[in-house]
């Protein structure tokens, strides 16, 4: 489902009397900085791959994840590294983050470029993202197993863990081997 | 207005403006999604949650009934799954002959002034207008399981409350799960209740059995739109020995979640209900009334802090 706010927001600024503030957004980190914090200068060149339908389903299947990934953010190196940039849903909004893989499949890093929340940002906090460093596939992913939880932050930390792991369900079943 | 009524809204109106200016615009967890239905979402350790609720339940057989509920509510996360929380509780009635019941309208006077709050004296009067502060209550609730990370979230929560209406201990089995990246919320409460009523010249006990349910979807960002359903029954004595009414209510709830601010508006209708000796007098035209209407509005707002 494609959710519309900008449309909402329009539609309920026409009712009398409603003065909707300003949508909030908080980017902390944009492409650019992402690929010099996890690939220091290497070339990278954006990808457009088409996700097949099958792969779609293993993948929701997989990662529980029930926001299509969208594939369109993606970037690879000559060396075979890879970048996807994905959104998983928030408390309230989307968050946006950044999976970094190296050309052994095991993942440089993470980061969260976008979080719209008002609470639950200590999932940007380098000691619980460091936790996904390293880890392949084959790994399981998931919180409260590998991954450990922050209280008081649990839905975000869930569902980026979640998000992680279906990243490297598309690397497994369609990066890894992409011919393009 | 008359000047009970807008004596009440004066202090509605106040207790919000003074929470307002107290608390900062900082924001956490514990938001209301439903009008009536408790779920799980908590405030995290050492965080508050200020917020106002305002109920109206209105209409009965005949005449006119408004029964106006005020509850100015500071929660507290004593640590990620307990939560506290202190109620200061305020209350507007307004009856007019809206009972027909000859149990009630025993001289020969219908339609009569009766329902929730109304004194026995005042049955026979043309109206019935009380506007009072009304107690305290104080509430806690421990998730034991989360539904963000468990197929069924599991709660217990307790609320003791002292009044000039009731005196009572609430408490509710909260279940809940999530779906679809938990967007979407199905919750379920078990409320077990003990009153003494104390409205009237001898004080009433019963016991309340409901099941309050809901579903609450997100639609878009910050917006959740549902529905919930009660099932109320109520017992006299503190037994299930004699029970003396049971009806249904159902309608839909909106949601809407800023950065620093949350606004919850639900309504329920009386789809049905039936009383037994001696809770007889309290029904009529298939519905309960005492302290329950053709329809229930709740309006919440919350500010996290």
């Amino acid at each position: 489902m494609q959710w519309k706010s900008a449309t909402l927001c329009g539609v309920m600024s026409l009712l009398p009397g409603v003065h909707l503030p300003a949508v909030y957004a908080k980017q902390y980190v944009s492409v650019e900085e992402v690929k010099n914090i996890f690939f220091h200068g290497e070339l990278l060149q954006k990808v457009a791959i088409s996700i097949p339908p099958h792969i779609q389903t293993l993948i929701r299947k997989e990662s529980g994840v029930r926001q299509p990934l969208k594939g369109t953010d993606v970037w690879r190196s000559a060396e075979g590294s890879w970048l996807i940039v994905d959104e998983v849903v928030g408390k309230h909004e989307m968050i946006t983050y950044a999976v970094g893989i190296d050309s052994a499949g095991a993942i440089k890093g993470i980061e969260v470029m976008q979080y719209n929340e008002s609470y639950g940002g200590q999932i940007r906090e380098r000691k619980w993202l460091a936790q996904f460093t390293g880890k392949k596939v084959d790994n399981r992913l998931r919180l409260n197993e590998d991954i450990l939880n922050i209280t008081g932050a649990t839905l975000s930390a869930k569902h980026v863990t979640d998000g992680v792991r279906r990243v490297m369900i598309l690397y497994r079943e369609y990066l890894k081997g992409y011919q393009g | 207005m008359g000047l009970r009524e807008k004596k009440f809204r004066g202090v509605l109106l106040n207790s919000a403006l003074i929470g307002a200016s107290l608390f900062s615009m900082n924001t956490h967890a514990g938001e209301g999604y439903f009008g009536w239905v408790y779920g799980l979402d908590l405030q995290p350790m050492g965080k508050y949650e200020f917020e106002q609720r305002l109920q109206l339940t209105r209409g009965q057989e005949t005449g006119t009934f408004d029964f106006w509920q005020g509850r100015t509510e500071l929660e507290y996360g004593l640590s990620n799954d307990v939560q506290i929380a202190g109620y200061l509780n305020t209350y507007s009635i307004n009856a007019a002959r809206n009972y027909t019941n000859p149990d009630i309208c025993d001289q020969g006077i219908s339609p009569c002034t009766g329902g929730y709050g109304v004194q026995g004296l005042q049955h026979h009067a043309d109206t019935f207008h009380q506007t009072s502060f009304d107690g305290v209550s104080i509430e806690g609730i421990w998730r034991i399981t989360n539904p963000v990370t468990s197929p069924i979230g599991v709660g217990l929560y307790l609320e003791p409350t002292i009044g000039n209406l009731k005196n009572a201990i609430e408490s509710r089995l909260i279940l809940q799960s999530n779906f679809l990246d938990d967007r979407l919320q199905l919750v379920g409460n078990l409320v077990y209740e003990i009153e003494h009523l104390k409205f009237d010249v001898e004080p009433i006990e019963e016991t309340v059995l409901d099941f309050v349910g809901g579903v609450t979807y997100r639609i878009l960002p910050k917006l959740n739109i549902g529905m919930e359903y009660r099932f109320h029954n109520d017992y006299d004595g503190f037994s299930f020995g004699n029970q003396t009414q049971k009806a249904h209510f159902i309608g839909p709830n909106i949601h809407y979640a800023e950065k620093n601010w949350w606004l919850t508006a639900a309504m329920r209708t009386q789809i049905g209900g039936e009383c037994w000796d001696p809770g007889t007098a309290e029904c009529s035209m298939g519905k309960v009334w005492d302290g329950h209407g053709r329809n229930e509005y709740i309006l919440k707002f919350g500010m996290p802090f």
